[in-house]
């Protein structure tokens, strides 16, 4: 098998970073997130923690993403440039959830009939070198939510085996360029892959979907979302929230149009132009959250909105945790 | 704290009860021994539920806006930070005193369950403190306003509040000009800081406002650092000092060095003033308050 020695992991990213935007799981002060390779001070390539803090949504959907410029004269107005990004990147150590995470972003952007363009430019050229989990933490659920953790479906699959560096598989055209270019540092070694730990938390959602379709009106959504402070933590460090809002920056005459993410968890999202708000209060932001990622994602694409990852609940301030709500939502009685 | 739990499900039987509540605002468990997590509890047969630990670190006054255009009696649980929030919301005319049955606690100091979920989730590396950082400069660990109080008096640590403030202070205008925007860059705007806030209870956020749209959306230096300018300044004389704000915050912002300065500046200018200590006429926000004899001219 081919082998990255450990002391060749940052030379491999500056090879990489040569060619594309690499992002890496990257500790930078007191954030954590697949941050672009500069091999910078201050940046700690973080091989050895589970995940990172943010996901790694931004590489395809940038918190605030510039999309044309303008200029409006009197009642004429004229699109000056469409900003899109194209150009080669890969994402380097992503996991199985975040991974899957990724696919259920594909399906909201590039399927049933609709592309957008913004995503499908930072997209299309995106390699993905996956890397193999082999011990889930305690707030993990990906298996729960069909990840496969130790066959993520990758350009590249890498293990970390430690001291030893990372073993390195190749799985697609696309892997196999970029593991030519990485010729001089690869080595073909023996190596045994690392022990596979169980994952300790389960959930079944089998008919969670189905039996949620009943429940839009269930007093149990009170009882619920009554811990919720209604910020918007949970959805920013969720990888598959991707809700945006388009707004305006203008100078004058000139401006341009730009998305930034938006929050069903924030009042504002749903407010409406005549004043009508349909959700006014914070049991109808929080339900929609829920719902969107356990009933209207799978009706409408046959797949989770929720990956397992963990960090909403890692990073809840009033520990909100979806798991709970999951195994509450599958007790309570729903009347015919 | 080991009797505080057996005392707080006591006495939330009883105002369950006899009705002199409706709803108790209090803790349970979660699913890891270092989770105590808000919980309303509504049925005296729930009380079992209810839990007073190290954990229980979360300001439910946070939570008393949610129940404000009702008028069931709620009983809460507050520490004294927490206590100070309740004092805000009192004066903010959020939630009327006859409205709230105040269970205080006489508070040792918490620990941050957060601190402990993040270190045991493998995505942090760093140690949990055996203290949160939100009460290592307690000056009020016993509740200011109660109706009945659980446990010993506390005293409080020594004063250190100020010790950071007076190092930024001491920065040259540049210094502070690249600390504010290293510290604000990250900022992903949750807006985690503003819900966690007892002081931010305006029923429509400035930020929520589209028309006009008084702070841009996205994320880039200027428009953060004018987001936590104007929260951080809307709370000035208002800020109960629960830190809440800073424990909420997911990319580590200290927040509560920036609510110091204002709470340190409002003191010697307007002062001296500690906010939501008391709920006499004269203890309303020095810069919520209107007088006709006011110093400055254009009052």
């Amino acid at each position: 098998m081919k082998v990255l020695p450990a002391d060749k992991i940052r030379e491999a990213l500056n090879i990489l970073a040569g060619e594309a935007e690499v992002y890496a799981p990257l500790v930078r002060g007191d954030v954590s997130g697949y941050i672009k390779w500069t091999d910078g001070p201050g940046d700690e390539l973080a091989l050895d923690i589970l995940n990172t803090y943010m996901p790694p949504k931004h590489i395809v959907m940038p918190q605030t993403e510039n999309m044309y410029k303008f200029i409006a004269t009197g009642k004429d107005a004229q699109v000056t440039e469409i900003v899109t990004a194209e150009g080669p990147r890969i994402i380097f150590g992503i996991r199985g959830c975040d991974l899957q995470a990724l696919h259920a972003l594909d399906l909201a952007f590039l399927t049933r009939g609709y592309e957008d363009e913004f995503y499908k430019a930072r997209r299309q050229d995106l390699a993905v070198i996956a890397r193999a989990c082999y011990q889930p933490g305690p707030a993990c659920f990906c298996e729960s939510m069909g990840v496969d953790r130790l066959n993520p479906e990758a350009d590249v699959v890498i293990h970390v085996l430690g001291e030893q560096g990372l073993a390195w598989e190749p799985k697609t055209p696309k892997g196999k360029d970029i593991t030519a270019k990485l010729q001089g540092i690869l080595v073909d070694k023996e190596v045994a892959l690392p022990q596979a730990a169980d994952m300790k938390v389960k959930v079944d959602i089998t008919g969670l979907s189905e039996k949620l379709a009943g429940m839009f009106e269930h007093p149990v959504w009170d009882e619920l979302s009554s811990r919720c402070m209604n910020c918007g933590v949970c959805t920013y460090v969720c990888p598959t929230c991707y809700c945006f809002d388009i707004q305006v920056h203008n100078r004058g005459e000139a401006g341009n149009r730009f998305r930034c993410w938006d929050s069903c968890m924030y009042k504002e999202y749903t407010q409406m132009a005549g004043g009508h708000n349909p959700r006014e209060f914070k049991k109808e932001r929080f339900r929609q959250r829920f719902l969107h990622k356990l009933q209207y994602f799978n009706e409408r694409y046959g797949a989770n909105l929720c990956i397992g990852c963990g960090r909403c609940i890692i990073m809840c301030p009033n520990e909100v945790n979806i798991l709970e709500i999951i195994n509450k939502l599958k007790e309570v009685q729903v009347d015919a | 704290m080991s009797d505080y739990t057996a005392k707080a499900r006591e006495i939330a039987k009883k105002l369950l009860q006899d009705g002199t509540v409706a709803m108790v605002l209090g803790w349970e468990k979660g699913d890891e021994p270092f989770v105590s997590a808000p919980a309303v509890i509504r049925d005296a047969a729930d009380v079992d539920r209810l839990v007073v630990d190290e954990y229980c670190i979360h300001d439910l006054a946070t939570l008393l806006p949610d129940y404000r255009d009702r008028s069931e009696k709620i009983a809460i649980f507050a520490k004294g930070c927490d206590s100070r929030g309740i004092v805000r919301l009192i004066q903010d005319r959020v939630m009327p005193r006859d409205r709230l049955y105040i269970i205080g606690i006489n508070c040792p100091g918490m620990k941050d369950p957060n601190e402990f979920i993040r270190a045991a989730s493998g995505l942090s590396k760093a140690k949990p403190a055996d203290k949160a950082v939100k009460c290592l400069y307690c000056q009020y660990p016993n509740p200011v306003l109660y109706d009945e109080v659980i446990g010993e008096i506390q005293q409080p640590g020594e004063d250190k509040r100020f010790a950071e403030v007076d190092k930024i202070e001491s920065m040259s205008a540049d210094e502070r000009y690249e600390f504010f925007i290293k510290e604000f860059s990250r900022c992903i705007r949750c807006y985690a800081c503003r819900n966690a806030c007892v002081a931010c209870n305006c029923r429509t956020c400035i930020f929520d406002e589209t028309k006009p749209q008084w702070v841009g959306r996205s994320t880039d230096p200027v428009n953060n650092i004018l987001y936590q300018i104007v929260r951080s300044m809307h709370v000035a004389g208002r800020c109960v000092e629960c830190g809440e704000c800073e424990r909420a915050c997911p990319v580590g912002i200290p927040l509560m060095l920036f609510n110091r300065k204002l709470i340190k500046d409002v003191d010697k200018f307007f002062g001296p003033y500690q906010a939501g200590i008391s709920l006499e006429d004269d203890a309303v926000p020095p810069l919520s308050r209107y007088r006709v004899d006011d110093p400055d001219e254009f009052m």
